[in-house]
């Protein structure tokens, strides 16, 4: 007899009549195991003083045919109940361990595999078995490639082992199959390194700490994996296109990692690849991560790898200066402020020697757009007083410079006031304007009737001021021309009135004043 | 409204002892820095939290051991320390299908500067002696101060890393001239034996007036500081440039300064521009776009002695506040004190506080954040901590160890990297 129908023989017998067609995984190895047990379900539902008497002598025959227990008998006693136990139909085998619903551990959403639907169960199966399949033809191809790679003999061929036409794409494609797979049941992320073929004799130095390291980060998933194939062929120095792959990867994930660009330069070197190219590559880096100082810096070293190879062609110089304005501007349209890109755009027209209108127009359309910019003043001023073809080499920003001529002073001073008067309390302007007067080898009392427009009546009833920073200057211009008193006025009525939060600092000048 | 120490410890203990959520992967070369930014919050809560909570020291004596190891498990073998243990490179590496062990190739440009100032100054941090006297063994000083030479450039400046060909890796950027000088003062570099006619090739220390030279070349036409003379003035550069002056002259105690007034040319344009730095806070300020977008205005600084009101600092003109600043700017007129006094109360402190603690200080989770609302990480934490400390001088902050300005840890910490620099194995 089946222990099918010994069971469902048996089932007649259970008052209790507790078992339903099974559903989930659970509740098919549940019924699983109630089949053989037969009597339990009424003996867990009622007691054993609940019970019907039927059940109640099928279980107890039940406990006592148990292996451990039968054999304490005597053996007509044995002989008896191995008859009720086959009368009843109850299995000679039983399951000891009661199944639990969280046996089956969870799926990669969290869902416990205990509730899947059998036919869920059989799709997983499916899946599992055909992970099993291609792992056993993966690990054939490798060691198939060992073969290949030992240089053996073939000893039923003669010929030494080869790989047959398209293994290592049909392996590729395995791989990638494999990766959906794990994904698939076990939620296990894999980037492409230690599934891709080609990167099979790279051995990873995976990045070793002791338990409980300072500022430990919890990386991406594939962070870990990318990083200790870096790291492998860092250590080789291979200057390979796979690597040149790589650092873009690493890069995506971590721009602030600062071999990795150095790493990155000497593969584009290795290989000469195309500078401009990589400058391509580089401009959508840059728009991705707006922040990064190594990107900026690897531009440099692009551009001072490639600018030789077009020193003698001013047009080319041209279409490089303008592709690259144009995309600084486009770096400007995110963060007009952004510091690592005015750093370069000061290093690129050095380089390209774009000190022509252009430059200078395209900067006052920046000021247009925001007067208050003061990476742009602070370009202005750097591209008017380092201009060559009239300024003194390395003549220092804080320094009278005679070699700039009048007519320029005059224009950046007409300049400065012009957006000053946008904005008088907008210090950028104040500041350039001071800057340009010393550059001029000007003193401040040559615009002093220019910046009084801005303090009315100063000490008096009707005083009006429309720009501390105006009353800031003229401090200086009085204190330049040795009229002290009026300078501490200056200098007063700033900490009392027009620019309190710096009381303690205007206070700290008037003393200064009188040493 | 005042510290809320607690909280503080907590976040700082939290930091301590958990993983930092993955949006810290950017900072995965710069893990000495994070930890210093740890080691550094514990430290400078500790001292007043002591008597009142607890006699266990917040870097419990239990981990300083396995800490230490960890540090020191990131120095180069070539003297300087790695960013992080992704940084560390082993001396041989398996390669190929038959895992040949091969020697690694010379890997130099993984020593950073910046690594190597953060790991002394955490060593220092959790010295197991109060004296300190044992924090630097370990550290390979002659290497990494012969290295530390290499990364000058001939104007004078500073890079990153030394390149495998030799050459200087890294941008010209004035942070890299103050952890040049604080390596140097740390590691005494000023006092080994020179290169001289008797002993030709024996060590060289660096170019101290070619760095002076090149901070001097710094300043710009608005009075502030850029990584040079044409570029944008910036609160940081000036803070890591008077920091730098500072250390020069800490090394020769009897200097009376002389680098701080010889490295800033215009030590009253600087001042000038420091205090500038700081305006009126007001919460329509937008983080997202980072600068300020409405027109200053001079009504807003002509504010009455009762209004209660708070003060930001920006890192340059016509930038929104940002907790950081106030510690750079404070920083800077703290040092520049010595050579002009008077400078360490230029900047009303009342109102710059209110910023720290009513704007920044998160709340719920304790630490600063970068902006008013903005969660709370590592270097704002602490850099807000510093600021606190900083601006309140000789008054102290309560809560707050006392705090050297030039190094950016506690002044025990520092005391005790005193004494560890005059011993050596």
């Amino acid at each position: 007899m089946s222990q099918q129908k010994r069971a469902s023989k048996a089932k007649t017998a259970d008052s209790t009549g507790a078992s339903k067609e099974p559903k989930t995984v659970y509740e098919d190895a549940l019924h699983t195991y109630y089949l053989t047990r037969p009597f339990d379900r009424a003996y867990e539902g009622h007691g054993l003083d609940g019970m019907s008497a039927v059940d109640k002598q099928g279980w107890i025959t039940q406990q006592s045919a148990q292996p451990g227990v039968i054999e304490e008998l005597s053996k007509k006693t044995q002989k008896e109940i191995l008859k009720q136990v086959s009368d009843l139909g109850i299995p000679v085998r039983r399951a000891h361990i009661k199944p639990t619903p969280d046996q089956w551990g969870k799926d990669k959403h969290g869902r416990n595999i205990g509730d899947y639907t059998l036919e869920e169960r059989n799709v997983r199966f499916t899946k599992q078995s055909k992970l099993r399949k291609l792992t056993s033809a993966s690990d054939r191809f490798r060691n198939r490639r060992d073969l290949v790679l030992s240089g053996l003999v073939d000893g039923n061929t003669g010929e030494p082992f080869t790989l047959e036409d398209g293994a290592v794409e049909k392996e590729r494609v395995r791989r990638k199959e494999m990766a959906a797979l794990k994904d698939d049941l076990y939620g296990e992320k894999r980037n492409s390194y230690s599934m891709d073929p080609d990167w099979d004799d790279v051995v990873p130095i995976p990045q070793s700490e002791p338990e409980g390291a300072l500022a430990a980060i919890s990386y991406p998933e594939d962070y870990a994996e990318s990083m200790s194939y870096l790291r492998a062929v860092m250590a080789a120095q291979e200057y390979s296109p796979r690597c040149l792959k790589l650092t873009e990867d690493i890069i995506f994930m971590n721009p602030a990692h600062y071999t990795v660009w150095l790493y990155r330069f000497s593969i584009v070197q290795a290989l000469k690849i195309s500078i401009l190219e990589e400058l391509a590559w580089l401009n959508n880096v840059a728009l991705e991560h707006l922040k990064n100082y190594q990107i900026w810096h690897h531009r440099q070293l692009l551009i001072d790898h490639y600018y030789p190879s077009i020193a003698d062609a001013p047009d080319d110089i041209k279409i490089l200066a303008n592709s690259e304005r144009d995309f600084l501007m486009q770096m400007f349209a995110e963060d007009a402020k952004n510091y690592h890109v005015w750093s370069y755009r000061q290093y690129i027209v050095h380089k390209l020697s774009m000190w022509d209108q252009v430059e200078l127009q395209s900067i006052e359309g920046m000021i247009d757009e925001d007067v208050r910019n003061n990476s742009a003043w602070s370009h202005r001023f750097f591209l008017v007083f380092s201009n060559p073809s009239y300024a003194t080499e390395d003549s220092h920003s804080t320094e009278h410079d005679p070699k700039v001529p009048a007519e320029i002073i005059d224009r950046e001073i007409r300049y400065a006031q012009e957006k000053i008067k946008l904005a008088p309390q907008n210090q950028s302007p104040w500041n350039y304007l001071r800057g340009v007067l010393v550059k001029g080898g000007r003193k401040l009392g040559s615009v002093k009737g220019y910046v009084e427009e801005y303090v009315k009546d100063l000490g008096e009833e009707s005083e009006a001021v429309r720009s501390s920073h105006a009353l800031d200057q003229l401090a200086d211009t009085y204190k330049e021309a040795g009229d002290k008193e009026k300078a501490d006025l200056c200098l007063r009525r700033l900490g009392e009135k027009w620019d309190r939060i710096r009381q303690g600092y205007w206070e700290y000048r008037r003393q200064t004043l009188e040493v | 409204m005042s510290l809320d120490t607690p909280r503080h410890v907590k976040y700082w203990q939290r930091c301590f002892k958990s993983i930092l959520p993955h949006h810290y992967t950017s900072m995965d070369s710069s893990r000495l820095a994070l930890g210093y930014f740890i080691l550094g919050g514990l430290d400078l809560l500790f001292s007043t939290l002591s008597a009142s909570v607890t006699t266990e020291p917040l870097i419990p004596k239990a981990d300083r051991k396995r800490l230490r190891d960890w540090i020191l498990s990131l120095q180069h073998r070539y003297g300087g320390f790695c960013g992080s243990p992704h940084h560390v490179f082993p001396e041989s590496f398996e390669k190929g299908f038959d895992h040949a062990v091969k020697p690694a190739a010379d890997d130099t440009e993984n020593a950073n500067i910046a690594a190597t100032a953060f790991a002394l100054l955490m060593l220092g941090i959790i010295g197991e002696d109060r004296e300190g006297v044992s924090a630097f063994r370990g550290v390979k000083r002659v290497q990494t101060l012969r290295w530390l030479r290499k990364l000058q450039r001939p104007d004078g400046s500073f890079g990153e890393f030394l390149k495998k060909d030799g050459t200087v890796g890294g941008g010209k950027d004035m942070r890299y001239c103050y952890v040049a000088a604080m390596i140097r003062w740390m590691l005494c570099g000023n006092e080994i034996p020179q290169d001289g006619p008797d002993k030709p090739r024996q060590f060289q220390d660096l170019d101290v007036d070619g760095l002076v030279g090149h901070i001097r070349r710094g300043q710009t036409f608005d009075g502030g500081i850029a990584e040079s003379s044409m570029g944008e003035s910036h609160a940081g550069y000036a803070y890591c440039a008077v920091a730098a002056l500072s250390l020069l002259d800490r090394a020769e105690p009897d200097g009376d300064n002389k680098y701080l007034k010889k490295g800033i040319r215009d030590i009253p344009a600087l001042v000038h521009w420091l205090v500038a730095r700081q305006f009126i806070y007001t919460a329509s300020e937008d983080p997202e776009s980072e600068s300020a977008k409405d027109e200053p205005e001079l009504s807003a600084l002509n504010i009455s002695e009762s209004e209660g009101y708070v003060t930001g600092f920006n890192g340059r003109l016509n930038k929104i506040a940002d907790t950081c600043y106030t510690w750079w700017v404070f920083g800077a007129l703290r040092l520049l004190d010595k050579a002009q006094p008077g400078t360490a109360k230029a900047i009303n402190r009342a109102p710059s506080r209110s910023f720290l603690l009513e704007k920044t200080q998160h709340p719920v989770l304790g630490g600063f954040g970068k902006h008013a609302e903005r969660p709370p990480d590592v270097y704002h934490s602490y850099m807000g901590l510093a600021a606190l400390e900083t601006m309140a001088g000789e008054d102290g902050e309560e809560g707050v160890s006392l705090f050297d300005a030039g190094l950016c840890i506690s002044s025990d910490a520092a005391a005790r990297i005193e004494v560890a620099r005059r011993f050596w194995n």
